[in-house]
């Protein structure tokens, strides 16, 4: 696909103008060899599941259209009390995202809108299923794309790629080994005064278990010794997460990215209200508020560090542009990403806009999808991971849109 | 029915780990000397349970309704505390000592097929009241039955949002209401014909219109169901084949419900389920098909299906094949089963249940959890599932009292010996089915310093990997 910055990136303040023109492909290089220099790359992946509506995430406040659909349940223009938080003198954010405002002024967090899936699916499991697998009207793909990712990466350490979720993730299914964990700390055997017997004994009979059970037993005892010997440090900087999946996990996955245990690859499962066919705007705030917390505190968190990682949230479809009659939104197509890191080049609202007249909404009732997002999850994994071949069988992904 | 001529423990083993949720220790042979046959029809056909009556009688709020919940909250939302806590307190007592095995992992099942989820508002209040009345009583009756019965109940409007679907209106020049598609896409895609059976965006709005005007009267006090034929749309409806004309009101439901039960493709989607629940987590389409043929020639006699599955050759070719990995739940409740233990308080039980992943009640997607074993399997949970098996061995799990001298003993082997205690263990628990290299590693433990000889052993093998499948 030619470059083509009319379609990566679109300007609508001034100010911020200089910022998109300063991106170009010559200083893309010069990014990309001054983080070779630092430490192990890492790609944190947060899934808000049920369908996060990106409409009032990243609220296209410039497009009257976008008060007329949303009525009662639209977020208020920047200067109005609970208004956006302007972006770029036409977007904004939502107001709970205010701690990660700063991080917007310096460059280090941008908005991708509009993205979505080609084989639109307004169910939660299949729409999931095809962002996960990254193939999208495609079930039986028996690997996620993001355990594509690490094969190609070096090593196989459990430890490599972390999961901060109940089960194994669709994104991650596959042959490569991965941590599965709710919370990393007291990650031990309890057996007081015969701990080492007890392991060993145990590591025997999963030694001698061909299946995937065996398999199983014998990594869970790997991530135990690998944690017992680089334990998480506490957030540092004064960083303060908040309660909840999306604060428990980043706080975690900060201390690994921090402790060095070669983890590459960490993902955050963050369940809650996204599915929003109901009383939107408070499940919005109750849903945001912990995250735009959870990914400042990150930030802090890291320090400099941030330079080496790239957050990415994402969920399976946005929502219905009009409200429903419930003051709330169905399902529905294009949504909104957000990306945080120190290589981020941030300070923007990128994709392209379709708009949000009746004949602009795809199947007149959903904002339409104008990125795909495996272009956006290609060009991550190339700046992580350094993978230039496509990650997602049958499909040759873009430039990108030149988030990183 | 046809059952293998030659039985054994492994297949009686096999059985109790598929129906149920896994012998209790001697359960093996007992099950062997009342014949695999006998046992099979009588779950089919639950009885009496007084011993479970006697263990659930200290659990005064079960039979609660709705309405009696919201009154008792409304006068001290304490309560809500108590009436939550039985509630699932009696799920684990059920699964670990019910008679009716099976009874129980089919509510289990159908209520995860309908999925609700505890969290989630007025759900608090009903969730005990659409168990025990919408799911439980048809969980071997007709699917048509449990399907009517979960799709109005209150508990199911509420979680997806039926009850704010309403016909699109004016009031005073304003329009007010209108759709809400939750409940109709999920009523096809989750509990009926299944993704893949072909409808489209506008089947789901269609279905939607169906459903308007079915809600509660009152969800902060009374919480009943209601149909409100103003807020219903009466006009004709074309949905998935079906063609409904116009002023059928309250009926467009059920006429829908009707259509869809008899539906082909609701009797594969309900067939691939249980075949992956009950034999594997890739059943085979010949096999799905079969049992489809008998939801579709029983009119949807669920107790004719659930039948089936236990006379096909693949449920029993299982009992000889690595396993289905459990999940948390069946991991917890078939470990309390096996050490014997006698619950007298499941908080801590319900806590392992949780961290292996799968919190009571607390599937926030209607999806509901998933049937397939490997999704359990990950380090976290094992190691959960591990420390769990060697604090009850140890018997550090508050309210579930453990003899496990007293199960090797009754096993012929010496507590004091871990060998002896291991072959004593794999008699009476697993019929002999542990592997050479479990057993040999159990019977490898120190006899001196720290737990007793035989709740090291015992341990270790409740951990072990067998243990991890049924």
């Amino acid at each position: 696909m030619p470059f083509d910055a009319s379609r990566r990136v679109f300007l609508r303040g001034a100010g911020l103008a200089a910022v998109g023109v300063g991106m170009a492909p010559s200083s893309l290089l010069v990014r990309t060899a001054l983080a070779a220099s630092g430490g192990p790359k890492v790609l944190v992946k947060v899934f808000l599941r049920g369908g996060a509506d990106g409409l009032n995430l990243c609220v296209p406040y410039g497009d009257s259209d976008y008060y007329n659909l949303r009525g009662g349940i639209a977020i208020p223009r920047p200067g109005q009390g609970g208004g956006a938080i302007n972006l770029d003198g036409y977007f904004g954010m939502h107001p709970e995202l205010l701690p990660l405002e700063p991080l917007f002024r310096d460059g280090r967090l941008a908005f991708v809108h509009a993205v979505g899936n080609p084989a639109v699916s307004r169910s939660h499991f299949d729409a999931q299923d095809f962002q996960e697998s990254g193939t999208p009207g495609n079930k039986q793909t028996p690997t996620g794309w993001l355990d594509r990712a690490i094969s190609e990466i070096p090593g196989r350490e459990v430890t490599q790629a972390v999961s901060f979720s109940s089960q194994l993730v669709r994104s991650l299914l596959g042959p490569e080994p991965v941590l599965v964990a709710q919370s990393l700390s007291s990650f031990d055997l309890r057996a007081r005064n015969w701990r080492a017997e007890a392991e060993t004994l145990l590591t025997a009979m999963y030694q001698a278990d061909p299946t995937q059970v065996g398999t199983n037993g014998l990594e869970t005892f790997e991530a135990i010794n690998t944690l017992l010997r680089a334990p998480t440090p506490p957030p540092a900087n004064g960083a303060s997460y908040p309660a909840g999946a999306a604060g428990n996990a980043l706080r975690q996955a900060a201390g690994l990215v921090k402790n060095g245990v070669g983890t590459r690859c960490v993902y955050v499962n963050v369940g809650g209200g996204f599915d929003t066919h109901s009383n939107q705007l408070q499940n919005n705030v109750n849903d945001y508020r912990p995250l735009g917390q959870a990914l400042a505190a990150f930030a802090t968190d890291l320090g400099g560090l941030l330079d080496d990682v790239v957050v990415l949230v994402t969920t399976e479809f946005g929502r219905t542009a009009a409200v429903n009659g419930a003051a709330g939104t169905d399902h529905g197509t294009g949504y909104a990403m957000l990306a945080l890191g120190g290589r981020v080049r941030g300070g923007r609202v990128l994709g392209r806009w379709p708009g949000l007249s009746r004949s602009q909404l795809f199947e007149s009732r959903d904002l339409a999808a104008t990125t795909d997002f495996r272009d956006v999850f290609q060009e991550v994994a190339r700046a992580q991971f350094g993978i230039s071949a496509s990650l997602f069988p049958g499909y040759t992904p873009g430039a990108g849109v030149g988030v990183v | 029915m046809a059952v293998p001529q030659t039985l054994g423990p492994r297949v009686a083993q096999h059985l109790l780990n598929r129906a149920g949720y896994g012998p209790r220790p001697g359960q093996i042979a007992a099950v062997l000397d009342q014949g695999l046959t006998e046992w099979i029809e009588e779950q089919l056909a639950p009885g009496a349970d007084p011993e479970l009556d006697t263990r659930l009688r200290g659990f005064t709020t079960l039979g609660y309704s709705t309405s009696q919940v919201l009154s008792l909250y409304n006068a001290d939302n304490r309560t809500i505390g108590v009436i939550l806590d039985e509630f699932a307190s009696a799920k684990v007592v059920r699964a670990a000592h019910a008679r009716n095995q099976l009874q129980e992992v089919l509510v289990d099942f159908w209520f995860n097929h309908f999925n609700v989820f505890v969290q989630d508002g007025f759900d608090r209040y009903s969730i005990s009241s659409y168990e025990r009345d919408a799911v439980r009583p048809n969980v071997l009756g007709r699917f048509r039955d449990l399907l009517g019965a979960v799709t109005l109940h209150p508990a199911m409007l509420y979680y997806l949002d039926n009850y704010l679907n309403t016909a699109p209106r004016t009031q005073g020049g304003r329009a007010v209401g209108g759709i809400n598609e939750n409940h109709g896409r999920e009523l096809l895609e989750l509990h009926t014909v299944g993704v893949d059976a072909g409808y489209t965006q506008a089947d789901v709005i269609e279905a939607s219109r169906c459903l308007t005007g079915h809600g509660i009267d009152n969800v902060g006090a009374s919480g009943n169901y209601q149909y409100r034929p103003g807020n219903h749309d009466d006009g004709s409806k074309q949905v998935f084949g079906l063609s409904i004309g116009s002023g059928g009101g309250q009926g467009d439901v059920q006429r829908l419900l009707d259509h869809l039960a008899a539906h082909p493709a609701t009797a594969l989607f309900v067939s691939r389920k249980l075949a992956q629940r009950f034999v594997s987590d890739d059943p085979s389409e010949a096999f799905v098909t079969r049992l489809a043929d008998v939801f579709l020639r029983t009119a949807g006699d669920l107790r004719e299906v659930t039948k089936a599955l236990f006379g096909s050759a693949e449920f029993w070719a299982e009992a000889f094949t690595s396993g289905k990995p459990k999940t948390g739940f069946e991991y917890v409740v078939s470990t309390l089963r096996a050490a014997g233990a006698e619950l007298s308080n499941t908080r801590m039980s319900r806590t392992a249940i949780s961290d292996a992943g799968m919190p009571l009640y607390s599937c926030n997607p209607p999806t509901g959890y998933s049937n397939r074993g490997a999704d359990w399997l990950n380090p976290s949970a094992q190691l959960y599932r591990m420390n769990f098996a060697l604090d009850l061995a140890a018997g550090m799990v508050a309210g579930a009292q453990v003899d496990i001298r007293g199960l090797i003993r009754n096993g012929g082997g010496d507590p004091d010996s871990p060998s002896s205690a291991a072959e004593a263990i794999n008699r009476v628990v697993f019929g002999r089915t542990l592997s050479a290299a479990t057993l040999g590693a159990a019977g490898r433990v120190s006899t001196s310093g720290g737990p007793p000889v035989s709740a090291r052993v015992a341990g270790l093998l409740l951990a072990s990997p067998e243990m991890q499948v049924r």
